[in-house]
């Protein structure tokens, strides 16, 4: 009996400045494969179905559980995390494709920084006076620290930003991700002490003004993050805030 | 992809009165306009009554611009601004929000034409004077008749969906359970709105009076 | 004027982002090195917990007996005086940590919540659902990030380590670094380099590690001169999800939280696990171990299971694995408390660990073992080269105890961040008076190493299968159970491929994100850390903690308390041992089986 196999499509660009083509490879089939399995097979045998040499595909990818975020990337469309992207239930030939939001660097790998650089301009931390001990921290309701617990899972991987119309080269957007991350630290006792500065940032161009509701962040989200109520809530408390700061002039 | 550095609060201010004028005045008229043109189902007389009446509000230039024209003009210019902002990702991703979004600029683009022309024909050259006789005329063309179901249709699917966005761009709907309550309010919006104009319309194209019957 | 010292961390985990809060707060300018963006860096896979003995439970506890139960666990190797601090130190870090914003679970009144966790009768182990590293890492990434806002810190995300530039006296002026982007190698000059580079999971090809963690920095500094001490103990966990691409861990806070490990009773018996009558159960930890039950340390649960599969041959019908169950939990508790791991279950076996008893087989998972640092301020015995978190040996013996992993970390941070910086401020002459010679020289050595891989076009080896092979050897011959015999063909099989790499065939020879250069490098070094875990576990003939040889089956204190310090010379690689701090508690047995 022959052994089972299937094609995997890449779609692959050494360089920015480059051009794009795609390579297909076919791949042994065994049991549990997932995608970035699929590309350390042809790491291991970069030949194209074809029986060309290429090279071992460049990919982001570092806990392989889902938690860390790295290896996000288009398969058959969708953007999600190659590790849990298990070849069993994914309809071949299986497509990959970098995110589409992001400065390509090489084939499957894109910068990601602008993600980080956003939540420092939205000022997403708690402001401790110091790591010396002082004793405990603020008392918390379970219920809030369900809610907190919820939305501090985000793992930063892009695929809010990927899926959403409103992010592209016209727009300035965010994403849901750093406005759900405002509400997280807007939520906590200390850090709504801080509120201001995070809902100030949000307001200007590419802030939550830009969301315009079409709920497909919240479809992609890989941990589960309630995005579409973030947004909701943030935009209230921006709103308030707005208001606030309009009429009594701070 | 930035929260640009500057602290500008221009382009939120714009946003938020884009969405504003949307429900008030815009959605807010347009209740009104259905409101006096569901006359025409009631008698011919009594919708010629309302529209004279219409004609009689004073400082009525004034009234207009500012609760009508300038807000409207407003909302749909801004709008396309918006529109060019997004990028619609809809057939690679069929979910029924993704389609919402993606009709609520389709239907703005309908409606905004549709009233265009409508305010054109009724407003400007027939100069906010039709009578009943007049309008029913010209509700026999066929692609008047057309013309007019499908604005119609696009304009309410944009109030009832602009509303659902509007609890939700405003933080009145915030859990997934409030936000449905608020969607399923648009839905009933939009639906009855379209019906009421499909009915004016209809009433209109083939002269009846359905609600005329307590009128003797 | 006194020049303004410069300090420099490699990696961006717990215990470096802690060590670079520490450096900053202390108005030192930071220099912080990341292969991945800090955000995505291995400590988010720790799951069940951090340890403190806050006593918040009404039961007792107390910092002296966290320390016992961390030196008893780790089978009385570590030394003690560090150990007793990391555990008097801990309720404060959970008390930074809690102010910090980590969402830890709470009771009804507000408080921490903690749960129970190996090697331990006590509830010590506070948790933010079953995704306590990412929380904790989340939360001093925040921190960083506040302080680069303040430009205090400086990142550098996307460079690889390579080496430490060292002056003609030997002393740490620096780091060689990579960029994984454009390739370019670099030189950085600091006063001192603190290094917080991890596991060595991918020396045993699947592990629960995450593809950074090679050990490839701590080898580099290991062939510059650097202690490695202790590398023969590995920890694995008992439960994992086995994986081709690597195996995922299934937190011990599943049984912290109450999951039970079982067998049926009878062998190969062809029903699904859920159809399986409780009296058909063979729930052998509780059984052998009944004081500590499901919860004992991590190498009794790892040998337990083995011994039930490959000796008693009762493990589950056509595979290698026993149950860990959580299936009679309250859906409710599941939810709250260890729903980030049973997601995972779900997501990668695709079953619903709520209704059916997951499968489970051990895999390494830590490496007690690292760069070897003082007793007081994790120094390396490089002059300005200071080691703090997985990647160092100070803290956990011979067995880490769960939970005690993330604690150690931010400690040893803490500490070799304040350290690094008396150091540099009391250097007569800091690395602004090295001659830019001495950068040069080590930039060119490394680039001379870059350039030989890209321009060999005569290789025949593939670096992924030389890779596995390591992998494959070193988790059979090197875990769980070790023989000598089998430990000397490791270093035979080891030599080879270390040949073998000799004639590697890169496949790509681009100079843009090439990241088969990169892991081609982190592979050489991978290589001689193997060698030197090896070679360790075939000097200690004993078994303690971790590290288990049926040819020696009990402890040897006259002989092996002692640690073991790889050195590295010329090629070569030596072993010595140097004397355990045993001053504040006596030796004991080590002994879970007792029942009271």
């Amino acid at each position: 009996m022959p052994e089972k196999t299937f094609i995997v499509r890449i779609k692959r660009q050494q360089r920015p400045d480059e051009s794009v083509h795609w390579e297909e490879y076919e791949l042994r089939y065994r049991p549990y494969m997932n995608v970035i399995i699929c590309l350390r097979d042809i790491a291991e045998h970069p030949f194209t179905r074809d029986g060309k040499e290429s090279s071992p595909v460049t990919y982001d990818a570092n806990c392989l559980e889902e938690i860390c975020g790295a290896c996000a990337m288009l398969v058959n469309g969708q953007p999600r995390q190659a590790c849990t992207a298990l070849v069993d239930e994914l309809e071949k030939p299986i497509r990959l494709e970098p995110l589409t939001k992001f400065p390509l660097v090489r084939d499957l790998q894109v910068d990601r920084s602008s993600m980080f650089e956003n939540l420092k301009r939205t000022k997403c931390w708690i402001p401790i006076d110091g790591t010396y001990d002082i004793g405990p921290g603020p008392r918390m309701s379970p219920e809030t620290q369900e809610v907190g617990y919820t939305l501090s899972q985000c793992i930063s991987c892009g695929n809010c930003l990927e899926i959403c119309p409103k992010v592209n080269e016209n727009s300035h957007f965010v994403g849901a991700a750093i406005v759900s991350q405002v509400r997280l630290f807007n939520m906590h006792p200390t850090g709504k002490m801080h509120a201001g500065p995070r809902l100030d940032a949000l307001m200007g161009p590419g802030g939550i003004e830009d969301c315009d509701n079409a709920q497909n962040c919240v479809k992609v989200c890989p941990k589960g993050i309630p995005l579409t109520e973030s947004l909701a809530a943030v935009n209230g408390q921006v709103l308030r805030h707005a208001v606030k700061s309009f009429v009594f002039g701070k | 992809m930035s929260v640009a550095a500057s602290h500008s609060r221009t382009s939120y201010i714009l946003d938020k009165l884009q969405s504003l004028s949307g429900v008030i005045p815009i959605g807010a008229f347009l209740a009104e306009h259905f409101w006096s043109n569901s006359y025409a189902l009631v008698s011919a007389k009594s919708y010629d009554n309302v529209s004279s009446e219409l004609q009689l509000i004073p400082w009525r230039i004034f009234v207009e611009s500012t609760v009508l024209w300038l807000p409207l003009l407003f909302h749909s210019f801004y709008g396309l601004y918006i529109w060019w902002m997004g990028k619609s990702n809809v057939l690679g991703h069929p979910w029924m929000s993704n389609w919402l979004f993606t009709l609520q600029r389709v239907t703005g683009i309908i409606a905004f034409a549709f009233i265009a022309w409508h305010v054109y024909t009724e407003r400007f050259v027939g100069r906010g004077m039709t009578a009943y006789a007049d309008v029913q005329a010209s509700m026999m063309n066929p692609w008047f008749v057309t013309f007019y179901l499908i604005g119609i249709a696009a304009a309410s699917f944009h109030l009832g969906n602009g509303l659902w966005n509007f609890a939700c761009k405003w933080g009145i709907a915030v859990s997934v359970k409030a936000q449905r309550a608020a969607g399923w309010f648009g839905a009933a919006v939009a639906v009855s709105f379209t019906l009421m104009g499909v009915a004016i319309v209809l009433g209109l194209h083939y002269g009846k009076f359905p609600l005329g019957g307590y009128v003797q | 004027m006194k020049h303004q010292p410069k300090i420099i961390i490699v990696g961006g985990g717990l215990a470096g982002l802690m060590a670079t809060i520490r450096v900053a707060e202390s108005g030192v300018p930071v220099e912080l090195f990341s292969i991945v963006p800090v955000k995505r860096s291995h400590s988010v896979c720790a799951q069940g917990g951090i340890n403190a003995a806050k006593n918040l439970k009404g039961e007792g506890d107390s910092t002296w007996k966290h320390f016992d139960d961390t030196i008893y666990g780790g089978d009385f190797l570590a030394n003690q005086s560090l150990v007793k601090a990391m555990c008097e130190a801990a309720p404060a870090i959970i008390d930074l940590l809690d102010r910090m914003g980590v969402m830890f679970n709470r009771t009804p009144e507000g408080l921490l919540d903690f749960r129970r966790f190996g090697g331990t009768l006590f509830h010590r182990t506070a948790f933010a659902g079953a995704t306590t590293g990412q929380q904790l890492l989340y939360a001093l990434d925040e921190q960083v990030r506040r302080f680069e806002s303040e430009d205090k810190v400086k990142k550098f995300e996307g460079w690889t380590f390579l080496s430490a530039v060292l002056d003609d006296e030997g002393i740490c002026r620096g780091i060689c670094a990579m960029n994984l982007k454009t390739m370019e190698i670099r030189t950085f000059p600091c006063d001192a380099a603190i290094f917080c580079t991890g596991g060595v999971g991918a020396i045993f090809g699947r592990s629960t590690n995450s593809v950074v963690c090679t050990g490839s920095a701590q080898s580099a500094l290991f062939q510059q001169g650097a202690y490695y001490a202790n590398g023969e103990f590995i920890q694995v966990h008992p439960t994992a999800i086995p994986g081709e691409d690597k195996c995922r861990l299934m937190s011990e806070s599943a049984r912290g939280e109450g999951g039970r490990v079982w067998v049926p009773k009878a062998p190969q018996d062809p029903r699904r696990g859920k159809d399986i009558p409780e009296n058909e159960r063979f729930y052998f930890l509780e059984e052998w171990y009944p004081k500590y039950g499901n919860l004992v340390p991590r190498d009794v649960a790892t040998r337990a299971i083995h011994k039930v599969v490959y000796e008693m041959k009762m493990g589950l019908v056509g595979e290698p694995a026993v149950y860990l169950d959580v299936s009679h939990i309250p859906r409710e508790v599941l939810e709250r408390k260890l729903e980030g791991i049973l997601e995972i279950y779900e997501k990668f076996v695709g079953v619903d660990p709520h209704v059916e008893p997951m499968k489970v087989f051990p895999a390494m998972h830590y490496t007690m073992g690292g760069l070897w640092v003082d007793n007081e301020n994790q120094a390396t015995n490089i002059p300005g080269v200071y080691a703090a978190g997985e990647c160092e040996y100070q803290y956990h013996g011979a067995n880490r105890l769960g939970a005690n992993s993330l604690v150690s970390c931010i400690f040893g941070g803490g500490i070799a961040g304040p350290a690094a910086v008396r150091y540099a401020r009391s250097l007569a002459r800091g690395c602004e008076a090295t001659s830019p010679a001495v950068y040069e020289r080590e930039r060119v050595r490394q680039q001379d190493i870059s350039d030989a891989l890209l321009n060999q076009h005569t290789g025949t080896e593939n670096p992924l299968t030389i890779w596995r092979q390591l992998g494959d050897v070193m988790t059979e011959n090197v875990t769980v159970i070790r023989y000598n015999a089998k430990l000397q063909a490791t270093l035979v099989k080891i030599d080879e491929l270390a040949d073998r790499f000799t004639r590697i065939n890169l496949q790509d020879r681009t100079q843009w994100a090439n990241q088969t250069l990169n892991f081609v490098r982190e592979l050489g070094n991978m290589i001689v850390l193997a060698k030197v875990i090896t070679m360790g576990a075939l000097a200690r003939n004993e078994t303690r903690g971790a590290h288990y040889k049926p040819e020696f089956p009990n402890r040897d204190d006259a002989n092996f308390l002692k640690t073991t310090i790889a050195r590295y010379n010329g090629g070569d690689i030596q072993l010595a041992y140097e004397p355990v701090d045993t001053s504040l508690l006596p030796l004991r047995e080590r002994k879970y089986t007792a029942s009271a």
